[in-house]
């Protein structure tokens, strides 16, 4: 494994580094988290990085021919192609470093892909990817719950019951999308046992969110962050509230903030007081109705959603994380 | 088997080995940085020999083992983008499980050599032999080469890195080969050594183009109307000017070596008074040129003319060797249903670039040796009776016919 | 008349339907007229993004032929109505898609028509826009501009009164009868149809001469051909940035040559450079890279970045040190920081006008809960 850079956790928000290499000329809507997650990855990161960014918002919003938001090297992948992006620039990296056909240097290499890109279509490479462990790679899935670029469809990851282009509530059919949110973190972190880290991550927690990517970055070997990215268009909200709806998703408990550093889960942030019964969870509700996607949703449409959340807290084997329950018999 | 690899780069030696072998040795031979791999048959045999001189630390290269062809290709893609020279393959549907990938290495500019073990397409699934799944890439910017023996497997795997990392080129090329045929029967071939290699073949470098923290580019930003016909236009004269860079490689490679075609882009066998010019790719040319040489002693004027590269197109080579004959007969071990003629992919490219010309020789399609079918001496004879009626008639009956097909 | 092209021009998604209601009810009109017609949006503004400016067009001919001959160009070349659905457009757009400033009135045939909706008056309209050496006429009618998502629409009569006036200031496309009709098929509500009769009585225009206007030189963008493109399909990334204004201090990162935002935003922040307590937030929530850090640790917004999403004012701790101001209020993209250096007072005494005035202005960019909407609308009144 080829070593990695030294990048220290940042203490205080006021410790974060100015340098940016993410800055204007892409086109995303206003108020876009996900854009916001961009730059914070950077910061983070800082300049020796390579950033492969898969189909999705934050390729054909953010990268339009001829302008680019992007001080570091970056290129497309294709949609599904996350975790095979990484593997092949950190491979090709690695093997002339190896042979001296490349100077010798720990080089980031950060794949993003959305939820469609990949909690979808790119599950099986960032699968591949993740069991690459002579490979330093950090797959950053940005979450906005729908193929946002395309015109807002449904995916694998787009809460239950969301008004989407693809679940539109009709007369016949108020709830079109009956599937609950996928949990890409855990299967992932599960479903990988040596991969030393998986986290989930909120660009409305800006100092957690930098040095989650870094704790990413110098563990050694391939990881994953999921970022849940509340995105104005498609959520239906004035995008003065991106930051605050992405702080209601993680106090109402409809989203949880947790590392996985070499198989052990810290829940972090709200979460961790919510767990430990120190934080009351805030009503759904709260976080519903401040989206025009939940709408239509009925009392019973409401409450239904809530059930599903406390049994996911009050039922589940890893609270809000693993949706395994102890059969002790 | 290794044994016999080990001292072999120091000097040149002789082998008996497959044609997927003959590459696998190429890789060798060209320090290829990234290999990807996922099991098809019959291409996987090259990837087979690949590992094992991996395991035996004959060569030093980042084998991955990719989850599907899809991630195969997008990982060379990508390795390639920082600078790394690369090779994958596929056969058959495998091939097309990666297409997305297949088409953007071609759009962006990464010269990955890859090996095309031909093989039909599913459903049903079949193993043997059948040329369409190489030639789907046709449109998209891939150069493309049909290899007749594992001496030219070897010989053209090495020219292939020379062209495609070429500044003036950076396109993708893949090596077509007959499954069963070249894949897995093994022919003396005379591997080089290590130095002659080195003479030959320079680093790959991608200069400005090259994705690192030092060059910091963005590489394929999202396009509209505005720009997209402007970066068609220049894949076009990168492809164009592949052409001569083809030429070159070609004549040095055969200085360096000592061995090679008069021509890069076609093989002729007794054309020059021929009446009757047997065309087709790949390994056919064996049985094609017994055939010939028997019709040659019964008097007829017959010769064989093997397309070796498909992309770039030889258009002027063709138009020269065809247009001094009265017929041809066009070999296609493909199909497309449906299209001019009902015809064959080669035979109506071939139509196409004669169709201008002065002298226009009848032109004859017959679809042969589908699915990994034997196209023997017979199957030609056959083909050049019907040929030869059609010069006797002076019309053409049918334009496309299908040889051993049962009715 | 043969054929009568016009154009809405709207804020991406914001105001989508809107524009979809304008362009499909003006072709519904002139089908009661016996004419043909078609409504598209722009392919090349989609995907569509919150502000963004796009358009939608609505082309309506006598015959079949005629409707032919100016669709053979997809983006008409002059149109003979032009409506801006948000006035802070009137200083030109950049749609998404393609690159340089384009003039609100550059489409607007000579002695065509110019639809605004605003709050301001003409004349403080008229110095928004562009100079042209042709005349044509400005109506404005007056309201808050409609914002509002993807899901949730502010039936808010905006729609209908712009159809209204379109019938009174543009009688040869189509009658108010025909439009008051479709209104009804469209809607079944008495309350829009007269809406759209009140919006026709009291429509007015405004001449606007050869001359009159702001006299700024657009940003315009002139496309390279194929040899002079790096192949590889590559672009060189945006260069490192440095000390504030080049200095060694602060922190100014580098920004597009080639795409600014100074049209994608309806509002821009006022920064109370005195109350600041530097806690960084608007710095680091934004997600346009937008705030440059000054040599003393403040924080200004730089123009070139700012799309106007209001996330800085939301995250701010003190109570209006940021404070999203209606764009149509400014006249330029300079500095706030340097204004405020140069003379602490006079920014102060600028700022609290800005601040009071945006008080006073009810402005809303889309949906904050349930039921909103109809609050807003009933407490609109009869604007």
């Amino acid at each position: 494994m080829t070593t990695v850079q030294e990048l220290p956790q940042i203490r205080g928000v006021k410790n974060i580094p100015l340098i940016e290499g993410f800055t204007s000329g892409h086109r995303t809507c206003q108020g876009c988290e996900s854009a916001l997650v961009m730059r914070l990855m950077i910061k983070a990161a800082g300049p020796r990085t390579i950033v492969l960014g898969s189909t999705g918002c934050m390729y054909v919003a953010n990268t339009t021919y001829y302008s680019t938001p992007w001080v570091v090297p970056w290129m497309h992948t294709q949609l599904g192609s996350s975790g095979s992006a990484a593997t092949g620039t950190a491979a090709g990296l690695a093997s002339m470093m190896r042979k001296g056909k490349m100077t010798k240097e720990p080089i980031n290499v950060i794949a993003f892909c959305g939820d469609g890109g990949g909690a979808d279509m790119g599950l099986s490479a960032i699968s591949a990817a993740l069991q690459h462990d002579e490979y330093n790679l950090l797959i950053l899935m940005y979450d906005n719950e729908s193929y946002a670029n395309t015109d807002i469809q449904v995916s694998g990851s787009t809460p239950w019951g969301a008004n989407t282009t693809f679940s539109p509530p009709g007369k016949l059919h108020r709830i079109m999308n009956q599937r609950w949110k996928k949990n890409t973190a855990p299967m992932l972190a599960v479903g990988h046992p040596n991969v030393r880290y998986v986290a989930t991550a909120d660009g409305s927690y800006g100092l957690d969110f930098t040095n989650k990517i870094r704790r990413a970055l110098t563990i050694g070997g391939p990881t994953f962050i999921h970022s849940i990215d509340p995105c104005p268009k498609g959520w239906d909200f004035d995008p003065k509230y991106s930051h605050e709806l992405g702080m209601l998703v993680v106090e109402t408990g409809l989203w949880v903030q947790y590392e996985i550093i070499d198989g052990e889960l810290t829940l972090n942030g709200p979460s961790r007081a919510i767990a430990r019964g120190i934080r009351k969870r805030k009503p759904v509700r709260e976080y519903l109705e401040r989206q025009g996607r939940f709408a239509h949703m009925t009392d019973e449409d409401l409450k239904h959603f809530q059930d599903r959340v406390d049994e996911s807290w009050e039922k589940w084997w890893m609270p809000g994380v693993i949706p395994i329950t102890q059969n002790d018999e | 088997m290794t044994t016999t690899v080990e001292p072999m780069f120091r000097e040149a030696t002789e082998e008996l080995i497959s044609g997927s072998e003959a590459i696998a040795m190429a890789c060798a031979l060209a320090d290829v940085d990234v290999i990807t791999a996922f099991p098809i048959r019959p291409y996987d045999t090259v990837m087979q020999f690949v590992s094992r001189l991996k395991a035996d630390g004959i060569f030093d290269c980042d084998f991955i083992v990719a989850e599907s062809e899809h991630t195969q290709f997008e990982i060379v893609k990508h390795a390639s983008s920082v600078g790394a020279r690369t090779f994958s393959g596929s056969s058959g549907v495998g091939w097309f499980y990666a297409f997305e990938a297949i088409t953007v290495t071609a759009g962006l500019r990464m010269p990955v050599v890859a090996m095309v073990g031909n093989r039909a397409l599913d459903d049903p699934g079949a193993f043997g032999v059948e040329h369409n799944d190489a030639l789907a890439v046709r449109d998209l910017g891939w150069m493309l080469y049909w290899v007749a023996t594992a001496q030219e497997a070897l010989d053209m795997a090495l020219i292939a890195w020379r062209i495609a990392e070429d500044p003036k080129v950076l396109l993708p090329f893949a090596l077509s080969c007959d499954g069963s045929f070249l894949t897995h029967s093994q022919a003396i071939v005379q591997v080089p050594a290590i130095e002659q290699v080195n003479r030959f073949l320079p680093p790959y470098d991608r200069g400005k183009l090259q994705l690192h923290p030092d060059n910091p580019i963005t590489i394929a930003p999202q396009v509209n109307e505005d720009w997209l016909m402007e970066i068609r236009r220049q894949s076009d004269e990168a492809m164009r000017r592949s052409v001569g860079v083809i030429k070159k490689a070609y004549e040095e490679f055969k200085q360096e070596f000592g061995r090679g075609d008069p021509s890069p882009f076609i093989d002729e066998f007794m054309t020059e008074d021929a009446e009757i010019i047997v065309v087709g790719m790949g390994t056919l040319a064996l049985p094609a040129r017994v055939a010939i040489r028997r019709l040659r002693e019964e008097g007829k004027k017959v010769g064989f003319l093997r397309v070796k590269f498909f992309r770039p197109f030889p258009t002027d080579e063709i138009r020269e060797a065809l247009s001094k004959c009265k017929a041809v007969c066009v070999i296609d071990r493909d199909y497309s249903y449906g299209s001019p003629s009902f015809g064959g992919v080669l035979f109506n490219e071939l139509r196409a670039a004669m169709y201008n010309q002065q002298n226009r020789p009848w032109m004859l399609n017959f679809i042969a040796g589908l699915g990994g079918r034997e196209i023997r001496v017979r199957e030609i004879n056959e083909i050049v009776d019907i040929t030869q009626k059609a010069i006797d008639d002076d019309k053409v009956e049918q334009e496309t016919t299908w040889i051993g097909v049962r009715e | 008349m043969s054929v009568v092209a016009v154009e809405v021009v709207y804020r991406g998604i914001f105001q989508r339907t809107l524009a979809r209601n304008i362009v499909r009810s003006i072709v519904f009109a002139a089908r009661k007229e016996g004419k043909i017609g078609t409504a598209f949006g722009r392919y090349g503004d989609s995907p569509e993004r919150n502000g963004i400016p796009a358009k939608q067009f609505a082309i309506v001919a006598d015959g079949a032929e005629e409707l032919e001959e100016s669709m053979a160009v997809y983006e008409a070349a002059q149109v003979d109505v032009t409506i801006n659905v948000d006035d802070a457009m009137c200083k030109g757009v950049e749609s998404w898609a393609w690159y340089g400033l384009q003039p609100i009135n550059e489409l607007t045939k000579p002695g065509g028509t110019l639809i605004v909706t605003s709050r301001q008056d003409n004349d403080s309209l008229i110095q928004d826009m562009h100079q042209r050496d042709t005349a044509y006429d400005l109506a404005v009618i007056p309201s808050i501009p409609s914002f509002s998502g993807l899901w949730v629409y502010k039936d808010d009569h905006t729609d209908v009164r712009i159809l209204g006036t379109l019938a009174k200031v543009a009688s040869h496309l189509v009658s108010i009868e025909s439009m008051l009709e479709v209104i009804k098929e469209q809607w079944g509500s008495e309350e829009k149809q007269a809406s759209a009769k009140k919006a026709y009585d009291r429509a007015t225009v405004r001449p606007v001469e050869p001359g009159e206007g702001k006299s700024e030189e657009r940003m315009t963008f002139t496309l390279p051909g194929w040899k002079d493109m790096e192949e590889g399909v590559v672009i060189r990334g945006i260069e490192e940035g440095g000390g504030f204004r080049g200095g060694d201090s602060g922190y100014q990162p580098v920004r597009s040559a080639v795409f600014k935002k100074f049209s994608t935003r309806s509002m821009r922040p006022v920064i109370n450079f005195e109350t600041c307590t530097k806690c960084t937030l608007c710095w680091l929530q934004c997600p346009d890279t937008c705030f440059d850090v000054t040599p003393d640790g403040l924080y200004d917004a730089n123009m070139e970045s700012c799309c106007g999403c209001g996330v800085c004012e939301a995250v701010c701790p003190v109570t209006d040190c940021v404070t999203m101001v209606s764009e149509s209020h400014f006249n330029d993209n300079n500095s706030q920081w340097e204004a405020w250096q140069k003379d602490k007072d006079g920014y102060k005494k600028w700022m609290t006008v800005l601040v009071e005035t945006q008080k006073k202005e009810t402005r809303t960019h889309g949906f904050h809960h349930k039921g909103q909407y109809a609050e807003e609308i009933a407490a609109m009144g009869d604007v």
